[in-house]
């Protein structure tokens, strides 16, 4: 249980870091060819990018809480 | 940079790991040769609502100047409250729209309370109390009953009831009313939870890597003996300035996005 654990919870949070970071890249990218190509809307398309940032990183920040819950049982 | 005497004792007061889960503060580090042993352990207890009070106050000494002798041509701290207020309206003017002026002092409040809060965990002997998920869940549920408020009186409790059932019309939409009823209540009650889940995680992860780094930094140079370690978490620490900014600055755009979902608006719905 004990060895099971402290393999499994670096790897919730490598998993979730590297599922977060394909969508926030795609989110980016996207938003910065956006702002490319209409400069003047880049304070509203910057605006939903943070938003949508925010809910995709959650899902991180929601796989470290797990971790740090589990973390008192190892 | 930290003083390393608080590093070592981070690294004393860590956990069985060896590497400290957070730096000491004020309350943990010197409180108990300040305080009789009664109210050291009280204070250090309630050291979190004691620093979040403190930026609470600070925030309410800067507003304050800033607010008092108004000029017509500001200068110094009202200039800088007046350019921040500013840039606030135009960015959440694009989400409320017309209602702005309405919400501009609470999700402002918001904004620059969790500002100094995130912030405090920089300063030496502080702590950030936004580490804590009982601040931010008190945060997100002040924040959920602002939105049921504001909801309630847009709609009245009868509308609001109907818009949670995805306000249905005609046969199909009043048969699928009572599937729409648990998805809102749920996507409702989810929300002040991931609010605060959000700004807690992002905000003690921070905290948790300078803390390790600078115990790593201590105990790189701890066969020397000497009295300084290397400045490891120096790196970041800025990252930490930056993630409570944009954290900080999250989470009343977010609050405002729930907000405009319940507002009579007609055009800018924003389904985030």
């Amino acid at each position: 249980m004990n060895n099971m654990l402290s393999l499994s919870l670096p790897l919730t949070v490598a998993f979730a870091a590297i599922a977060s970071a394909i969508g926030l890249a795609m989110a980016i990218s996207a938003a910065m060819s956006a702002i490319a190509r209409q400069p003047e809307a880049a304070g509203k398309i910057q605006n939903s990018m943070v938003i949508g940032c925010a809910f995709i990183e959650a899902l991180t920040i929601y796989a470290i809480v797990v971790v740090f819950i589990l973390q008192g049982k190892m | 940079m930290i003083p390393s005497f608080l590093a070592f004792q981070a690294v004393g007061t860590g956990a069985e790991h060896g590497v400290p889960v957070e730096l000491p503060d004020f309350f943990s580090a010197v409180g108990p040769g300040l305080f009789p042993p009664g109210l050291a352990s009280f204070l250090d207890a309630w050291a979190v609502n004691i620093f979040a009070l403190a930026c609470l106050f600070a925030l309410a000494a800067v507003l304050l100047r800033g607010a008092a002798g108004q000029k017509d041509v500001p200068r110094g701290i009202q200039n800088a409250v007046e350019a921040l207020v500013e840039w606030f309206q135009g960015v959440l003017g694009e989400i409320l729209g017309r209602h702005t002026d309405r919400f501009i002092p609470f999700l402002g409040t918001l904004f620059l309370f969790i500002v100094f809060m995130n912030l405090a965990g920089l300063i030496p002997l502080f702590r950030a109390p936004t580490s804590q998920f009982e601040i931010t869940l008190s945060l997100a549920i002040v924040v959920f009953l602002y939105i049921q408020a504001t909801a309630v009186r847009s709609f009245g409790l009868r509308g609001y009831l109907k818009h949670l059932m995805g306000s249905p019309e005609g046969l199909v939409g009043w048969l699928l009313a009572p599937m729409m009823l648990p998805i809102h209540l749920v996507s409702e009650i989810a929300r002040p939870f991931s609010l605060a889940l959000r700004l807690f995680g992002n905000v003690m992860g921070e905290d948790a890597l300078i803390a390790a780094f600078t115990g790593l930094g201590v105990m790189a140079l701890g066969f020397f003996d000497s009295p300084v370690g290397l400045p490891l978490g120096l790196p970041f620490i800025f990252l930490a300035l930056l993630f409570g900014m944009i954290q900080a600055f999250v989470f009343p755009l977010l609050s405002a996005v729930y907000i405009s979902q319940v507002l009579p608006s007609e055009g800018d719905h924003c389904h985030a």
